[in-house]
């Protein structure tokens, strides 16, 4: 507290205090429930055993490189993260330059548009079980009246389909963000460096390239950093549609590390396995604020 | 002319078929919900033409455990978001109006900031020992105490953006009549940022009504489960009512769609954590 009175210009020392007694609660809180967690969970991470046998060691990191489970599950997240990502990235994109113009019905069409990505997780769950039921389903049972076989359209219950289909639950989920916040990137695009183009009679193309883009880089960069991040931590909605099955097909990591901890006890493995999972997402998400800080530098 | 014609069809086919896909599932689960059992695996399937029944919802929110869960779902997102909101809004107003030594002020926020960066399985085996050494697994307080904390670093981070739009003389003015510095805030810059705060809050309980894996973690009975497990531990069983499923789901996810009609205008803004002004 003795830095307070440094460069200050406040006058009693009651006013001087206020900001860090306003302060107080909310760091306090988050030091005990998100800093001191963390603690905790390296000390768990670097133990193996229990009770009076727990003994300091390195065990549960070496291990993760020999376990097949994992490796396969950090490599269905990253395939996971880097094909949803792209669909929701381009049809967002796309659908947003579409219709960045005064329309009928905007507002109705951005309304509905938000359902989905308000959902909690759980409904998009029981939507999509419901639709994608091989037997019984929307989606089936559609393509059926129109007269198509759906025999091999088993979608959750073959592993290459179940891939694909939580891909496309989450695709459908959040393109409607990636649109909304593209959208609103586009919106503050002043008008006169268009003007400026069709004077000099630019193309569509030539428009979009070197004016749309670049200025649109910013609300691009939050945006990607924002999906990538919730991508890499995916857990609810694989949880609610496949369990990471049929088999493990569609487990990630998340997923993976909350079955070490919570189906079979394994604290320390499990905290080791989300201590690479952090790391991950940090390196990944420090890449993209290096590139907003040069945007707002340059 | 015919160039701008074609285009313009397109654009509204386009925004069309996003509609449908969008909404058309989501429909569908709420037609089962109101069918009867005969109805809601016909084929070909009946999108409009059948006899509803609430028959589904009595069962779930009547004789089944969904009215507990709802309950609990309903006393969590309140309590969690007051605590939030009580405590972020006045880290925020720290944050914004005053100058701290030593650019602490900008230090403090990004670290407030950056607790939310990490994801939740890091923090929740944690916290999964933390709860059960202090013998609060399986309690609605777990769960208040969890979303307070999960919520914080938003409330500071929106309100700070609210609370930077207010001009500092009105404040000024204020104190030059005689307020103290919290007497401003009171009576002042709070009845100014009061949509903002508004706006925040329904956020806060959007978070914590959604929340789904410190929920499934911490709770184990029906005592403390809220909505979103207690639906997820009946839908991954193999004997799955679809009628009360969808019923629940249904109920689950109608406030939801209030809030986020609610907060429309704001909507950008908060997704993005206030990077984006929309």
């Amino acid at each position: 507290m003795q830095r307070l009175h440094g460069n200050n210009s406040f006058s009693s020392g009651g006013e001087r205090a206020l900001p860090f007694l306003l302060l107080a609660p909310t760091l306090l809180v988050l030091l005990a429930l998100s800093i001191y967690p963390l603690v905790y969970a390296v000390r768990v991470s670097l133990q193996t055993g229990t009770g009076a046998g727990a003994r300091w060691s390195l065990d549960n990191f070496t291990r993760l490189f020999s376990d097949g489970f994992f490796l396969s599950a950090l490599l269905h997240t990253l395939v996971y993260a880097v094909v949803a990502l792209s669909f929701e990235f381009l049809l967002g994109l796309l659908l947003a330059v579409l219709l960045n113009q005064e329309m009928r019905g905007r507002s109705v069409f951005r309304a509905a548009l938000l359902v989905p990505m308000m959902l909690p997780s759980v409904v998009v769950g029981v939507v999509w079980r419901l639709a994608l039921n091989p037997n019984f389903g929307a989606i089936n049972g559609t393509l059926k009246s129109l007269g198509l076989n759906t025999e091999s359209l088993t979608w959750t219950a073959s592993p290459r389909l179940a891939f694909l289909s939580v891909i496309a639950v989450d695709v459908w989920q959040w393109m409607p963000f990636v649109f909304l916040i593209l959208l609103a990137g586009l919106q503050a695009i002043p008008q006169e460096p268009y003007e400026a183009a069709r004077i000099d009679g630019s193309s569509t193309w030539q428009t979009f390239r070197y004016i749309t883009l670049p200025l649109l880089k910013p609300a691009i960069l939050i945006v990607l950093l924002l999906r990538t991040m919730d991508l890499l931590r995916v857990f609810d909605q694989i949880f609610i549609l496949t369990e990471g099955g049929p088999g493990f097909a569609t487990e990630t990591i998340s997923l993976y590390i909350y079955r070490a901890a919570f189906r079979f006890g394994n604290f320390g493995y499990a905290a080791a396995m989300s201590f690479v999972l952090l790391i991950v997402t940090n390196a990944i998400s420090l890449v993209y604020i290096r590139l907003l800080q040069k945007q707002e530098t340059a | 002319m015919r160039k701008d014609f074609v285009t313009r069809i397109l654009r509204y086919a386009l925004a069309l078929a996003a509609v449908v896909v969008a909404v058309a599932p989501v429909y569908w689960m709420m037609t089962i919900s109101l069918k009867k059992e005969i109805d809601q695996f016909s084929m070909p399937p009946k999108w409009v033409a059948f006899n509803p029944t609430l028959a589904h919802y009595a069962d779930a929110f009547g004789t089944r455990s969904f009215g507990q869960y709802l309950l609990t779902s309903v006393i969590v997102s309140l309590l969690a978001t007051a605590c939030a909101m009580l405590l972020g809004t006045l880290a925020a107003y720290a944050l914004s109006h005053f100058r701290l030594p030593r650019r602490l002020d900008k230090h403090f926020a990004l670290w407030i900031l950056s607790t939310r960066m990490f994801p939740p399985i890091v923090t929740v085996i944690p916290l999964f020992l933390m709860m059960r050494d202090v013998r609060l697994l399986d309690t609605r307080l777990s769960l208040v105490i969890v979303y307070t904390a999960f919520n914080l670093p938003f409330v500071v981070w929106m309100m700070r953006g609210f609370f930077g739009e207010i001009p500092r003389e009105l404040e000024e003015a204020a104190r030059v009549d005689g307020d103290s510095r919290l007497g401003a805030l009171w009576r002042v810059v709070l009845p100014l940022v009061a949509p903002g705060l508004a706006a925040t809050a329904v956020f806060c309980l959007i978070i914590s009504w959604n929340e789904f894996l410190f929920a499934l973690v911490l709770t184990q009975t029906d005592a403390a489960m809220t909505l979103p497990v207690g639906i997820a531990g009946r839908v991954t069983q193999y004997e799955i009512k679809w009628g009360v499923m969808s019923a629940a789901a249904t109920v689950a996810m109608m406030p939801i769609l209030v809030f986020a009609l609610a907060v429309q205008r704001y909507l950008v803004r908060g997704l993005s954590l206030g990077a984006v002004k929309g």
